[in-house]
Parts: structure tokens; sequence; C-alpha cells
């Protein structure tokens, strides 16, 4: 096991340094420096602003000292259209939100996706399936771009009951949420429906009934386990998907989370918040995948590590 | 969603011997047929693919022209109405949203078309000279998509957009760029089964060069797989073109997309203008759900196990 995630640890680190050094590239590579304005500045002044932030460098320096600085320091530099505000400064103003919707929306999304999902596998062809595959169809066509606004427009246009945005107490997390987990619920129930109904009919589970087991302990014990496994590898996935869907709930709900600064760092051609956040959602990304991996390892007997 | 297990039970049955009888092309199609959902979701894009190719002879508005009458006063006046030839009714600018919405569902699928088509043309040759040449060679290219994938695009797409200027080109590369890496481990494991079938050794006996049986011989056994596979992505790069655009961030005025058309209805809704949500919503969902529906039915027609 340990060797496992050694050799898969191989793997993430190089990426996430791939991932460091194209976006700095890319950010080189982008035509205008970060202090190109309408009005010229006197060339001394953008001498001095080159110096201060280290650009007059040579190239390799520039990306070793990035490097350097958020694998030692967890440093990214300073923001280039704020002054007196670091990167580091905006994601923690942002990511204590994000994390806080982000996480419920996840939990909420397994948890009511793999009960819809074993309720509608187990009752198959009753009104309980119908509800959770016509969900999860429905789901599909309606992404979190298309509920945020659904969402406001009836909870808090006409029925009044809901905040439209900003962030405080619970209330305010509903409508995030639900717009952030709705699809992966879905999609978690429809995959959990369809390999819990492979599982089932599968031979170790007529053996089970045959012992004579109760119906909750063969679901329980011995169906559940293997038919959760595609689910896990659906995780990955579900992770890039829905932090990308956060973006459009910090826009559309103005919750203050990392992806508004994203997006405003998109239009303000804020480089190094832009990379930062990118590198920071990577580094997410590569850790959770790899979570993923050794839960998987662990829980699939036939994986052989 | 696109079901990895079902797309490598389907890879499976693709590369099954072949019984004598019906060709399984024909079998397949007899299936197809006889299913509804997947029959109806193919009128559906047929009209949609209509409406977008001819909207704009019937609308009595071009998509730039404002109607000065209308303009600021698009809650009372903007409405859907055939007397003053806004079918849809107006945008907030006055702008006819019927002609819009014709211009939004062009971009919109030539989107999704564009970036499954790169997808089915890199993806299918990558994955087939991995798979085909094997050894180290497969390894190194294959981890390079697996580390590709563990990247962010939205973000990095995003990136590439604010740094190298929003255009239509820029927006098919970006999209180009993400969309084949899955394809092409499809793809792969496909071709690693099928290479080692008498078909193929044949040709290796006979002397065809190695990219000669990778065009000739593997890619057209995989293309129920790459079918099925390029329906089912192109409502997920119509999905990724819209989020961009719902951003603010992707296709720039004058040109539209159902993305910045649903963002800017989604904006005004509060002042009574529903229809300007509705109508490109509209579209967008049934567009999408027909997709799906026809991927699905390809999907099952080509791989009857019953589910």
């Amino acid at each position: 096991m340990f060797g496992f995630i050694l050799r898969r640890l191989a793997v993430a680190i190089p990426t996430l340094l791939l991932l460091i050094v194209l976006s700095f590239l890319l950010m080189h590579a982008a035509p205008g420096g970060p202090f190109t304005q309408e009005r010229a500045l006197p060339p001394q002044i953008i001498a001095n602003l080159n110096a201060k932030y280290g650009l007059d460098e040579p190239l390799w320096r520039q990306i070793v000292n990035y490097v350097w600085g958020i694998v030692a320091h967890f440093d990214f530099g300073p923001s280039f259209v704020y002054p007196d505000r670091t990167v580091n400064q905006i994601i923690a103003a942002g990511f204590p939100v994000t994390l806080t919707y982000g996480g419920i929306a996840f939990v909420a999304a397994v948890v009511v996706g793999v009960s819809l999902g074993v309720t509608a596998a187990i009752r198959q062809n009753t009104w309980v399936d119908y509800l959770a595959v016509g969900t999860s169809i429905g789901a599909q066509v309606l992404p979190n771009f298309v509920m945020a606004p659904i969402l406001v427009l009836v909870f808090t246009l006409w029925l009044g009951w809901l905040p439209g945005g900003g962030w405080g107490g619970p209330i305010f997390w509903i409508m995030p949420v639900v717009a952030l987990s709705t699809s992966f619920m879905a999609s978690i129930a429809r995959i959990t429906r369809s390999s819990m109904l492979e599982v089932l009919g599968s031979n170790h589970i007529r053996t089970a009934r045959a012992k004579g087991l109760s119906e909750s302990k063969v679901i329980l014990r011995h169906a559940l386990k293997p038919a959760l496994l595609p689910v896990i590898s659906y995780l990955g996935p579900a992770f890039v998907t829905m932090i990308t869907g956060s973006v459009v709930v910090d826009i559309y709900f103005s919750t203050g989370g990392i992806g508004r600064s994203f997006v405003d760092s998109a239009l303000n051609r804020d480089y190094a918040v832009m990379m930062g956040i990118t590198i920071l959602v990577g580094a997410l990304t590569i850790l959770f995948s790899l979570v993923v991996d050794v839960l998987y390892a662990w829980i699939d007997p036939k994986i052989r590590y | 969603m696109i079901d990895t297990q079902q797309m490598q039970s389907l890879a499976a049955r693709m590369t099954e011997a072949e019984v004598k009888g019906r060709s399984p092309w024909a079998d397949a199609r007899r299936r197809f047929r006889r299913n509804k959902a997947a029959m109806i979701s193919l009128v559906v894009l047929i009209l949609v693919a209509l409406f977008a190719i001819f909207g704009n002879s019937i609308a009595a508005w071009s998509n730039e022209e404002m109607d000065f009458e209308v303009m600021g006063n698009a809650a009372t006046m903007g409405m859907p109405s055939f007397a003053n030839g806004h079918y849809f009714g107006t945008d907030d600018l006055g702008r006819d949203l019927f002609s819009r919405t014709v211009q939004g569902t062009q971009v919109s699928l030539m989107v999704g078309l564009i970036g499954a088509g790169i997808a089915v043309i890199v993806g299918t040759l990558y994955g087939a000279t991995a798979g085909y040449v094997g050894g180290r060679t497969d390894a190194i290219m294959m981890r390079t998509v697996d580390i590709l994938l563990a990247i962010p695009y939205m973000f990095v797409l995003i990136l590439l957009l604010v740094i190298f200027g929003r255009s239509m080109s820029m927006l098919f590369l970006g999209i180009g760029l993400i969309s084949w890496l899955e394809m092409s481990r499809i793809v792969r494991g496909q071709t690693l089964s099928l290479k080692n079938r008498e078909f193929i050794e044949a040709a290796r006996a006979t002397g065809v060069p190695g990219w000669k049986i990778i065009i000739r011989h593997i890619v057209p056994n995989l293309l129920g797989v790459v079918a099925v596979y390029a329906t089912l992505l192109v409502p997920l790069m119509i999905l990724s073109e819209s989020f961009i655009s719902f951003l603010g961030l992707g296709v720039q005025e004058p040109l539209t997309s159902w993305g910045a058309l649903i963002s800017e209805g989604a904006g005004t809704m509060n002042y009574g203008t529903l229809w300007q949500l509705i109508f490109p919503l509209f579209f967008f969902c049934i567009t999408l759900f027909a997709f799906f529906f026809v991927g699905d039915g390809l999907r099952d027609a080509l791989d009857p196990k019953d589910r």
C-alpha cells in the first residue's frame, strides 16, 4: 500500500510542477506586461517596477523563484493589480467560503445520490425508480448555471423564502449547495442504480440470499461495497467539475468565494491571482484523485498494488 | 456524464467476432429505429439544425439592428408578438431575440460539432497509435494523457482566453485541446483488443506498413465506439462553451451563444422580461436532451445488452 501511494505521488508531483511552469510560461507569453497602461509610464518607473517584482531577471531565474516560493513558503507572490494585497491574502479571503458550501454540496450529493440510487435499484420499476431516473435525466441538462437563475427566480423572487445572494448564516448556504450539488446527485444516483442492479443479479448475492440472510444484511453487507466502486471512480471527475461550478455559484450568489476572485482577476488581467488560483485548484484536484485512488485500491480486493 | 463502464462494454462488444447473418450495422439500425426516445430526439435535432440554418430567412429583424421603439422599454413593449415581427420578443437593447437565438444556436452547435470533431480526429489517431505501437511509446503517450487530465481544464481554458484574447478560434482551440483526452483512452483500449485479431496479423504478415494498418484496418473497426462517444461529447462541448460564455468570458458581442443569451436573460429576469431567459433556455435544454438520448440510443443499438 505504501509503495502504491509513493508511486502515485511520483506522478502527482511532476504534474503539479508542470502545471506551475506551464501557467508561468503562459503568463510570460501574454502580450503586454502587467504594468502596461493606456498612458505609457516613463521607462525608469517601468524598470523600477520590474526590479521590485523581480521581472528584470532572466526567465529561468523567475521560474525557479516562483516555483521555490510556492513549494517552500506557500507564497504566490503579490497581486499585479492591487499592490497592497498578496495573492495569498486574496485566496485566504475566499477559500473558506468555497470550502464551506463546496464541502456541504459534495457530502450532500454523495449521501443523497447513493441512497436514491440504492432505493431505485431495490424497488426497480416502481415510482421511486421512475422518480430517480427521471430527475437524473432532467438534471443532466440543467447545469449549475441554469439551476442558479431558476432557483433565484422561484425561491427569492416568487416565494421570497431565501436570500438571493450574499454570505452569512446557514440560510445563505441553501441555494449555493442545491445549485452546485443537484447534477452530481443525479449522476451519482444513476451510476449507483445501474451498478447496484448489476451486483444484485450476481451469484454472490444469490448465495447470500440462499443461506437465509435478511434482505437488509444482503444489501448493506454484500451488495453495497461492490456497487460503490463505480461511484468512487466518478468522485474524481465530480470534484473537478464541482470546483469549476463553484465559479458560477460565486458569481451568481455573490458568495465571495475564490471563483469570484478568479473571474475578477481574469477580467482585470491580474495574472498573478489567476495563476495562484489555477495552481491551487490543480493541487487540490491532484490530491483528491490520489485519495480516490487509494480509497479504490482499499475497497476493491481485485486491485493489486 | 459518460459512463465509462458502459463505454467499455460497448468497446468489448464491437470487437467480438462477427456471427454469420445480418451485419451488426443492419441490426443496430433496426434496433435504433425501434427506440422511440432516440428517434424523436433525432427529429428534434434535425428541427434545431433547420432552425439554425434557415431561421434567419424567417426572421423579420436582423440580429444587429435595434428596434428604437422598444429600446429601454423591453418589459412593456418588447414581449413576444407577431404584430411587430419580434416572435421571441426583444432583449434590453431592443434587438430581436428570435434572430439572436438563431445566431446563438448556430454558434453553440458549431462549437459542439467542431469540439467533437477535433476529439474524433486527434483522439482516434492518438489512441490507435498508442495502442497499436504499444510498449514504451504507449506508456509515455498514455501517461501524458493522464497528466493532462489532472489539470483543471476550465481554469486553464479561461487563462488561455484571457492571455491570448477572446476569439472564436481561441475558443475552438481551447475546447479542442481538452476534448480528445478521454476519447484517446477509449480508442486505445479497443485497439489493444483488436491488435491481436487474425486480420491484423494477416495484414502484418503480408507486409503492410504500420501506419497503413492503423488507418485502413484499425480505425474502421473503431467506428461504433467513436460514433457513440462523439454524439455524447457534443452536448458536453456545448455545456463547456455555455459555461464560459455565462461567465462573460466566451464569445464576444455582436456574436452570441446559448450561454451568453441565458446569462443575459438571467440577469434581467427581475424586471419581468422572462422570455429573454425562457427561449434560449428552451433550445439549450431540448438540444442537450436530444443529443444525450440519441447517444444512449446509438449505444444501446450497437450494444444490445439488457440493462
